[in-house]
């Protein structure tokens, strides 16, 4: 069975781990000790360049040599290597805790392989990204692919053409959903998308609590636009259909959410420009041209947003203000020119210890139920966005 | 404190009983535990009798006050006896003592010990201390019982009778008052004892503590230890008020002489250089009673502004490494130990010796708790109030995970550990009256580092051998269970054939055989070096042996 690809990938996986494997094999032959390497994914070995747009990996290789310290991680790898190797082979997909189970179900089934067990999912987690990072391929390459998670989409001129794994196509026309939103599955790659009419801009919002409720405000209907929930931290899926949208329809798009350190960092740089963790693939998930349209440090004044002070003494928020400074140090998004206004923002939150949250706007004018609409669509029209 | 008139002590004493030790009513049965077994060990030493003491503490009752218990502790020892005279002085009248500023590493020192167990008793329980003693001159031994006379500071002797005893000589205290019993913990009766054997190898003790079983230990050293001479003070360790207070021991002398018989290190030739240090001439003939405190002053200053020679070491007293090592095996079942004597040397003026014991117990504490710490101050168990204490101090500061001990920030290390610390000098500063913590002046917590980092040292040696241990059978235990998975998969991903598989066999067991070897080679140089540190530690135990034997 053909599946639709995410990229047009040069690399042959099964071939490429054939070699692989027949490298080390030859090694053990002459008694050489065999090894692995992998891209080292770090903040320490990210580059930043606002031409490329997105985090791209250094030179630095973590490299993994057989000694009796390491031959665990080693029959790990190969062993779960096997694995997705066969999948690629017959056409299966699996998620991670899928393949978490099929490992543990395979280790119960033969005594000699109880010493691989993984005592929890983290573990076996690690050999897939692993597996990877190692042979420079996508998760999604190698038919692994995460729940699906975020991204709930909301359009009257979005059509989406979906190429399914039997070559049959279906055709989704978002302005016949209503109020459900559309959701890409963990492989945006495979849609196709045209707009019936001019689309002027997409908005993603951090909360789909939020993008749902401006859906049902009538949002879509007034405004000729994509309106995206993130749902948080946005998934694989989320950063890859934000990516096509960027490639394929070439419409402004603009992330709103919480003024705080955590959607800056976590939130934001990952959606615009990866992650030091997925260097290898940040390429195709990131969207580099969305705009920080707020909240803005200057709304909370000019609109008298209620907001409340950072406390220091919770763990979780003193690491998110300690997290900041650390990357305006070290994390070259950040660290470069051209994004000076976003780590202004970075600044001005350490400095005044303050968060606001996206809801905010809808205290502005409660008697007005569109009013964070209008905000919105002001801050647009007067170029108000980082 | 010679302000204090006799008669008013004892008053004062009866009021401020929380301040030596009489605060809780569980500390009250380990403080009069302690004097009195102080008392006997320190009677036993000064008339070089082997120690053989019966203890026994038992609830017998309801207490008197609310939340107590009536509580019988009874102590009894085989040294020299007190004479039926002296009865009441020693258990009914406060500052009464043989051993008062004498500069002798004894472990009383103020006289005021075992008369505050009677004055607790009869607050209590209207009874002060019942006595049995004979001395050898005596034909029968003397029973009575002794309560001290709070308004006049003297001791009442009631129901005096004569009796035949067991015993030649030795002295049997019992006292009923309110108080607790806890057995285990800093506070508890068994870790009192538990303290007491480590550092007096020579005492052989039978104890009945609440309803635990009768247990006797038996000492492992037959050396009574030798009391070093007494010492007197350095002027270098007084402040003026003390200074002023120590004249008044010493009646109506000449200031020169004052100096010279009150302090060590003062010679004809230091008063001159007092002199050239300021010390007004017609000050050095006058007589001390007559001085003002501003004539103590000018004397106080010029001394202090002169050089001295440093104070002897002579006085102070070690357990030593030799009796440590077989004492702590009285603990408990020992992993391993190590034990660290240091020189006799000079903190804050005053001379000192360290001791340290470090042991790894099978049989007690566990890996995730803090050690054990065994506190003494010239042998005697310090179990209150301990993070204010320069021992505590020092434990902390060391880095024990570089002997490969865990130990959270600055905490104590943990795991299944005794660590006993014991500072011995004829002038330790406690910061208060009950005696419990050692006043931390940074040249003796210095000390006291130093001392734990050796001993630390040694324990590591022990310590990383285990682990290299278990690392060996760990990696060994790898190489068995992953190779072939390994070889296999690599085999079955590569589509390669029997033969080449069995090649690589060979070459991965080559590989991790080569990495095993060194595993083994590091484990066996741990080895060595702990065999060569074990036989140095059984020499100790050994030349322990005869020097018992030579004494049997
Ligand atoms: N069991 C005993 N056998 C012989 N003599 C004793 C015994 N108990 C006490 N004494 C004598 O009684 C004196 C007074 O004892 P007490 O405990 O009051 O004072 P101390 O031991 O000198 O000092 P501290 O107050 O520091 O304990 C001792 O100095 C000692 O001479
Ligand atoms: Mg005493």
């Amino acid at each position: 069975m053909a599946l639709i690809k995410v990229r047009e990938l040069r690399l042959d996986i099964p071939k490429e781990a054939k070699n692989l494997a027949e490298k080390m094999l030859s090694d053990l032959e002459k008694s050489k000790r065999p090894y692995l390497e992998a891209v080292k994914t770090s903040l320490d070995n990210s580059n930043y360049n606002s031409k490329v747009g997105y985090l791209t990996p250094g030179e630095k290789m973590v490299r993994t040599e057989l000694n009796v310290s390491s031959v665990q991680k080693l029959a790990r790898v190969v062993f779960m290597l096997e694995i997705l190797l066969r999948n690629l082979d017959i056409g299966a997909v699996n998620t991670k805790r899928e393949l978490y189970y099929i490992c543990k179900g395979l280790i119960k089934g033969d005594g000699k392989y109880k010493p691989l067990d993984f005592e929890d999912q983290d573990e076996s987690d690690g050999i897939i990204d692993f597996i990877g990072d190692m042979l420079e391929v996508y998760r999604e390459e190698l038919n692994c692919y995460a729940n699906d998670r975020g991204g709930q989409t909301y359009s009257q001129q979005l059509v989406v053409t979906e190429t399914l794994p039997d070559g049959d196509k279906a055709n989704v026309d978002l302005s016949t959903l209503g109020t459900t939103p559309f959701q890409p599955k963990n492989r945006p790659q495979s849609l196709k998308l045209k707009a019936k009419k001019k689309i002027d801009f997409c908005l993603v919002v951090e909360s789909e609590g939020t993008a749902g409720t401006l859906q049902s405000m009538g949002f879509t209907k007034r405004n000729n636009c994509i309106l995206m929930g993130a749902q948080g931290v946005p998934s694989n899926g989320v950063r890859g259909w934000c990516k096509l949208i960027e490639n394929q329809l070439d419409v402004p798009m603009y992330f709103f959410g919480d003024l705080d350190a955590y959607t800056m960092q976590n939130i934001f740089r990952t959606l615009k420009a990866g992650s030091a963790a997925s260097l290898i693939r940040n390429g195709d998930f990131s969207a580099p041209n969305v705009r920080f349209l707020g909240v803005l440090p200057g709304d909370v004044k000019k609109y008298d947003l209620p907001h409340y002070k950072v406390k220091e003494s919770d763990p979780a928020e003193a690491r998110q203000l300690k997290k900041a400074k650390d990357a305006l140090e070290n994390d070259p998004f950040f660290r470069d020119k051209k994004n000076k206004e976003l780590s202004d923002i970075l600044r001005w939150l350490i400095k005044e210890k303050i968060r606001c949250e996206q809801q905010s706007y809808f205290s502005v004018d409660p008697r007005d139920p569109i009013k964070t609409e209008k905000i919105i669509l002001e801050k647009i029209r007067r170029g108000d966005y980082v | 404190m010679s302000k204090i008139t006799k008669s008013s002590t004892a008053e004062y004493f009866a009021k401020n009983l929380q301040q030596v030790g009489f605060s809780s009513p569980l500390k009250a049965v380990l403080t009069t535990l302690k004097e009195a077994v102080d008392n006997s060990l320190d009677a036993c030493e000064g008339a070089e009798i082997l120690p053989e003491l019966e203890i026994e503490v038992k609830k017998v009752g309801i207490g008197s006050t609310k939340n107590t218990d009536l509580i019988k502790i009874v102590v009894e020892d085989n040294g020299p006896g007190i004479d039926a005279d002296d009865l009441a002085k020693v258990f009914g009248e406060y500052l009464a003592s043989s051993k008062f500023g004498r500069g002798q590493c004894s472990r009383g020192q103020q006289g005021i010990g075992i008369s505050a167990a009677t004055t607790w008793a009869q607050m209590t329980n209207a009874k002060g201390v019942q006595v049995i003693s004979k001395t050898k001159s005596m034909k029968k031994a003397v029973s009575a019982q002794v309560d001290v006379d709070i308004k006049t500071n003297t001791g009442i002797v009631r129901n005096k009778t004569t009796l035949d005893w067991k015993k030649t000589n030795g002295t049997r205290v019992e006292f009923l008052m309110d108080g607790r019993i806890q057995m285990n913990g800093d506070g508890g009766l068994l870790t009192y004892i538990d303290g007491t054997v480590l550092v007096n190898p020579h005492l052989t003790v039978t104890h009945k503590m609440g309803d635990n079983e009768k247990t006797t230990v038996e000492r492992v050293s037959n050396d009574s230890p030798e009391i070093p001479e007494a010492t007197l003070p350095h002027p270098h360790t007084f402040k003026l008020g003390e200074f002023i207070t120590h004249s008044h021991l010493y009646g109506k002398i000449s200031l020169s002489k004052f100096l010279k018989t009150g302090f060590s290190r003062i010679s004809d030739q230091s008063i001159k250089d007092f002199v050239k240090n300021g010390l007004p001439k017609n000050l050095v003939e006058k007589t001390i009673t007559t001085m003002n405190e501003e004539d103590f002053k000018k004397a106080f200053q010029a001394v202090q502004a002169t050089e001295l020679m440093a104070p002897s070491t002579k006085s102070v007293l070690t357990v030593g490494e030799d009796s440590l090592s077989k004492s702590i095996n009285r603990l408990g079942e020992v992993d391993f130990f190590s034990v660290m004597t240091r020189k006799p040397t000079i903190c804050d003026f005053k001379p000192v010796v360290v001791e340290v014991a470090l042991a790894r117990f099978i049989n007690r504490g566990s890996e995730g708790e803090p050690v054990q710490l065994l506190r003494f101050a010239n042998r005697v168990p310090l179990q209150f109030d301990k993070s204010g204490c320069a021992i505590t101090w020092a434990i902390e500061s060391v880095n024990w995970k570089s002997y490969g001990l865990s130990q959270p920030k600055d905490s104590l290390p943990q795991g299944p550990y005794v660590f006993a610390v014991s500072i011995v000098s004829p002038f330790i500063k406690f910061k208060n009256a009950s005696k419990e913590t050692i006043d931390a002046s940074d040249e003796l917590v210095e000390e006291i580092r130093r001392a734990l980092m050796q001993a630390g040292q040694k324990l590591s040696r022990h310590i990383k051998h285990e682990m290299k241990e278990a690392d060996l059978e760990r990696k060994l235990a790898h190489i068995e269970q992953f190779g072939p998975i390994l070889v296999e998969k690599l085999v079955s991903i590569s589509g390669a054939n029997a033969s080449r598989k069995k090649k690589a066999e060979e070459g991965l067991r080559k590989i991790l055989g080569r990495d095993s070897d060194d595993a083994v080679n590091q484990l066996e140089e741990a080895q060595t070096k702990l065999a060569a540190q074990k036989q140095k530690e059984a020499k100790k135990m050994s030349s322990a042996d005869e020097a018992d034997k030579g004494s049997q």
